[in-house]
């Protein structure tokens, strides 16, 4: 292996060897820390929000134009309730405050103690009747689901009781009890003397909330047993049979609005819809990281091929002399990628270093992760064979250069 | 026309310094056609590459048409080159990528004249080498001789004071030469200075004035007779 | 002498057809890709409102409970209670305050034919139009007495005047929101801030713009729902009332001052405002009261995201990468033009006549690279507009645009250009082409 030739005369010839090395070096630090970005997008895209094929669930929201008393709400919304479980297709109904996903609703302060100061964490609570867990799809793994007696109705203008029960999720038990069952234990609303006691009755899986933000604040979420009404608007989770959806939902539609006598204003939404405009922004990220990074490869690529070919041509003569002197056409093919390989290698060193300090950069500035090492190492590898791919063809045309190029004047 | 004194021109490479001209002494008149000779390593490219204003020489004077040459700046020696001088190279050297008309143009527009001025010098040079009908050819649809031929169209387009030629027939057969030649002499008899290098003997009978360089400096010889082996030999013994 | 560098320029472009498309490629994407990203992260942190954006502000308050207090960690209140908006808005204090919320009502339209909708809006006082140079179409905002009387007016956005009224005039026509009777007092011309910056905690805004703005006092009066962030630290009472009555915030508060410079005025008011509420028991931890300007709220805010930040950075990298692979075949196209260039120089080309030669041809690239840029910018805008609906306004094509992308690109290609122009510069005029 001819080292040390090859690296002195690259020494002498210095600027387009460090062109192609420059190219190597930026293009790994930045492909390593966007694919890094994008799979870590796309892992955020892809977390489950714990209802079982989400394509099968819708949820509507209803608002009537008639003001009405919140005892005739509270018998609208049963009628309503009805009328929805007699489309044919449903498989469930049940009344509830927010939707997983849809970016719209609450969250309350969390302690297992009334005397904290401070808060266990922030969960958010899903006030419906004993169908949700049916109609979401959720996996109940400890505990119990809720008997339809014990689901209170609450007039949301006078009273705040609540029912005192919960189902709660299983990150935010674990996180509350730690290696404990939580179906038993309490918690609280806020802390101080006020705050009310909830004691949990069953567990599920797992029940992301309704703005599924990233990391554990977006899996701790309660259930509690509550049929709220008397404030205008009201939401029903639909759940169809498989592949039925799309015509379902055509029909509740048309059933609610048959069912009352005023006009009413409906909107209609799907959970993949919701799943969609949540990670609306990741995935449209991801998909720009990907190409970029399709297009520095071949800007690279194109880079180290051009070179290469331009040197080969450059050097007819030097080659032709070199075959004449004895060399073989894999002695010549061997020289040539091995010189290219010199070169991404230091734009593959360089191209690390410059890799970690582009991630610093992010960290600090963009509040981004850390760079896992495997990207960079992945990279380093890629690299290499691309440059040993790249400059293949142009060290094959050197290969064959006749050596009778070495008596040829021009 | 031009006159050398006393000059000497060295290429230093890292240690090794090589004498290409010493004490160099030349004087050219007006019109004259003067072959330069002189065998490999003698400097006579090193010679016509400084009468050129291609290269710059360590010691000594030249003086072109009047005008020293010593001190000047690369844009007033280009100026110079553009204004007063015509080259012929072996190899034609007409750029591939224009056609003949913008090849003869090349010169033309350093010099800084008019679209109309431009037009007219590149059709007369053209017609005076006698493929004006071809100029919008590229030169790869040529022959040798009529490759050469437009080059020294190009040469001529600028009306300049002397033509400097290496070997202009070095690459032709025997029949394009002759062609090539005759037109030099008619170039000649108009009144334009030609100095040209040559390895041909026959070449160097024709002209009026040969001028022999060996090692470096001049072996003045002015031919009347046809004689040229001889000379060579007269040549050796007097350097 | 540029007119036939250009003409060289362009014939030598179509002599090499693979190499001069590799390099005007590689320049488009690259100034393609910088171009949009670098348009979006300008608009959307870009003034909304420079004729004044120093002296609106807003104030924020720690409402918080003392319980669990760690001095110092920011305040969790980036809106403001009722008590306190309807307190600042006596005070008089600045030129001009308003107190603003979200809304979403039902539309009812006065045409049968027209079905009933949702609308999305606000309801801010009547200051609030003046203070951010809000334009009317048709009539104007409502007056301040009719805030102090709860009147039913209404002002509509111009999509929605269009959709329920057509054309004409609406001002002075009668239509039911939320199942109350409403007078349209004006119509909003388009507006529609890449930002919505004056209400930006909670909720969204529609894209052609507010659909409806009511009365403030009308619509706290008829308990219509905070569409939009509502943030409770301490109990409340059940109803809109208990709302009220509550340290819940949900409102967003603008003062407009004479000047910036009455900026420290305003400071000490809200200090001084803060320092009395304590000693009636509220506003206990006794946090600092902070003003924010509009860019420095949206600054607060993270307006312009993480992710526009990253797109632009990462684009840039990207030219930087189609810088360096141009200059690498410039070389190669110039490199072989070394013998031209020797042909030149003997022809009486001094260096600077070959160095203006290449610029020209670097720029002539430029160009080429520049109108592909243009095209595929087109492409890019759409792509990353699809991130969200602030990206998707901001990813618009103008005039300003265009010229920096062909700025851009014959600036990239000169500059990559410069390296291989000198070099080309270097060859000498030679006599020894034969002999190479």
């Amino acid at each position: 292996m001819e080292f040390r030739p090859i690296l002195s005369s690259l020494l002498r010839n210095k600027t387009g060897p460090i062109l192609v090395a420059m190219q190597v070096a930026l293009s790994l630090a930045i492909l390593a820390n966007a694919l890094h970005v994008v799979n870590e997008r796309r892992t955020v895209a892809a977390r489950p929000s714990g209802m079982q094929d989400e394509t099968a669930v819708f949820h509507l929201a209803v608002r009537s134009l008639k003001k009405d008393a919140p005892e005739q709400m509270l018998a609208d919304i049963k009628r309503e309730l009805d009328a929805l479980r007699a489309v044919p297709g449903v498989v469930a109904v049940s009344q509830v405050s927010q939707m997983p996903l849809s970016r719209s609703g609450n969250s309350s302060s969390i302690s297992i103690d009334r005397r904290q100061q401070r808060e266990s964490m922030a969960a958010s609570t899903y006030s419906a009747d004993e169908a949700l867990v049916k109609t979401l799809g959720l996996k109940l793994i400890e505990g119990r689901d809720f008997q339809p007696h014990e689901v209170i109705d609450v007039d949301e203008t006078k009273s705040q009781q609540r029912p005192g029960i919960a189902i709660i999720s299983k990150p935010m038990g674990d996180k509350l009890w730690p290696g404990e069952s939580a179906v038993g234990k309490t918690f609280y609303f806020g802390s101080g003397d006020g705050a009310e006691g909830v004691q949990v009755i069953g567990v599920v899986e797992r029940l992301q909330t309704a703005h599924a933000l990233i990391g554990d604040e977006g899996e701790f979420s309660v259930i509690e047993p509550t049929r709220l009404y008397g404030l205008p608007g009201n939401m029903y989770a639909v759940r169809a049979e498989t592949g039925q959806r799309d015509r379902v939902m055509k029909e509740a539609e048309a059933a609610l609005r048959q069912s009352s006598a005023t006009p009413m204003l409906l909107q209609a939404r799907t959970t993949e819809d919701d799943r969609q405009r949540r990670y609306r922004a990741d995935v449209s990220l991801s998909w720009m990281l990907l190409t970029v990074s399709v297009l520095l490869l071949l800007v690279t690529c194109s880079g180290i091929v051009g070179m290469a070919s331009l040197w080969v041509t450059q050097r007819r003569k030097q080659i032709g002399v070199r075959r004449a002197l004895g060399a073989r056409k894999v002695d010549i093919l061997r020289y040539f990628i091995l010189e290219n390989v010199m070169i991404t290698s230091s734009g593959v060193v360089g191209g690390v270093l410059l890799g970690v300090g582009l991630n610093h950069l992010l960290v600090s500035k963009l509040e981004m992760t850390r760079l896992p090492l495997v990207y960079l190492v992945g990279g380093a590898f890629l690299f290499w064979a691309i440059g040993i791919v790249a400059s293949y063809g142009p060290a094959w045309r050197a290969a064959s250069t006749s050596p009778a190029m070495a008596t040829r004047s021009t | 026309m031009l006159r050398m004194t006393n000059l000497s021109k060295v290429y230093r490479t890292h240690m090794i310094e090589t004498h290409a001209l010493r004490g160099f002494e030349i004087h050219v008149s007006q019109g004259e056609f003067v072959t330069v000779t002189g065998p490999s390593g003698s400097g006579k490219t090193s010679f016509l590459n400084i009468a050129g204003l291609l290269e710059e020489f360590t010691s000594g004077e030249y003086v072109l048409d009047g005008v020293n040459v010593q001190g000047l700046d690369d844009a007033a020696r280009s100026r110079l080159r553009n204004e007063k001088l015509g080259f012929i190279f072996q190899g034609f050297n007409l750029i591939p990528d224009l056609n003949l008309f913008d090849n003869v143009d090349v010169p033309l527009r350093y010099r800084g004249f008019n679209a109309r001025e431009r037009k007219e010098r590149i059709e007369d040079a053209l017609a005076k080498v006698g493929l004006a009908s071809r100029m919008k050819h590229y030169p790869a649809e040529l022959s040798g001789g009529q490759q050469q031929r437009v080059a020294i169209a190009r040469a001529l387009a600028g009306s300049p004071k002397l033509l400097l030629a290496d070997e202009p027939t070095g690459n032709l057969d025997t029949q394009m030469a002759r062609g090539v030649m005759e037109l030099l002499e008619e170039i000649n008899a108009a009144g334009t200075t030609i100095l040209m290098v040559t390895h041909d003997p026959e070449l160097a009978v024709r002209s009026q004035r040969n001028v022999h360089i060996i090692d470096g400096q001049v072996s003045d010889l002015v031919r009347r007779a046809p004689s040229l082996v001889g000379d060579h030999d007269h040549a050796q013994a007097t350097a | 002498m540029f007119g036939y560098y250009f003409k060289l320029g362009v014939r030598s472009l179509r002599r090499n057809r693979y190499l001069t498309t590799l390099m005007v490629l590689t320049l488009a994407i690259g100034v393609a890709a910088s171009v949009s990203t670098l348009t979006i992260l300008h608009v959307m942190s870009g003034d909304p409102i420079p004729s004044k954006s120093d002296r609106l502000f807003v104030p924020q308050f720690d409402i918080g409970q003392k319980e669990g207090y760690i001095p110092g960690a920011d305040s969790q209140d980036l809106q403001m209670t009722y008590q306190d908006a309807v307190n600042l808005l006596r005070s008089g204090q600045g030129e001009r305050r308003t107190a603003v919320y979200g809304i979403r009502l039902p539309v009812e339209p006065p045409r049968i034919d027209i079905p009933a909708f949702s609308a999305v809006g606000l309801a801010p006082t009547s200051d609030f139009f003046a203070m951010f140079d809000v334009p009317f179409l048709h009539g104007q905002a409502w007056t301040e007495q009719d805030d102090a009387r709860r009147a039913n007016v209404a002002v509509l956005g111009r999509e929605v005047a269009e959709k329920l009224f057509g054309t004409a005039n609406p001002v002075g026509q009668s239509l039911r929101l939320g199942g109350q009777p409403f007078t349209v007092v004006g119509v909003m011309d388009n507006w529609a801030p890449v930002s919505r910056y004056y209400k930006i905690v909670g909720g969204g805004r529609a894209p052609s713009g507010e659909e409806i703005m009511v009365p403030f006092s009308t619509a706290t009066g008829q308990e219509l729902g905070v569409y939009g962030s509502l943030s409770c630290s301490s109990a409340l009472e059940p109803g809109f009332a208990g709302i009220l009555a509550s340290e819940c915030t949900w409102i967003q508060f603008w003062f407009e001052t004479r000047s910036s410079l009455d900026r420290a005025e305003l400071q000490s008011f809200i200090d001084n405002y803060a320092s009395e509420q304590r000693k009636l028991g509220r506003m206990q931890r006794a946090a600092p009261n902070v003003l924010y300007n509009v860019m420095e709220w949206m600054e607060k805010q993270k307006v312009v995201g993480n992710d526009t930040k990253l797109s632009a950075w990462l684009a840039f990298g990207f030219l930087v990468l189609c810088l360096v692979n141009t200059i690498g075949l410039l070389l190669a196209k110039f490199s072989v033009r070394a013998s031209e260039v020797g042909i030149r120089r003997a022809l009486g080309a001094s260096r600077r006549d070959i160095f203006g030669q290449f610029v020209v041809e670097s720029g002539v690239i430029g160009l080429a690279g520049g109108v592909m840029g243009l095209l595929l910018a087109f492409g890019a805008l759409a792509l990353i507009g699809m991130q969200s609906d602030a990206t998707a306004a901001a990813a618009r094509m103008d005039w300003q645009m265009l010229a920096l992308t062909f700025l851009m690109s014959v600036a990239a290609a000169v500059v990559a250009g410069l390296l291989p122009t000198w070099r080309a510069c270097q060859v000498t005029p030679a006599i020894q082409l034969k002999s190479q």
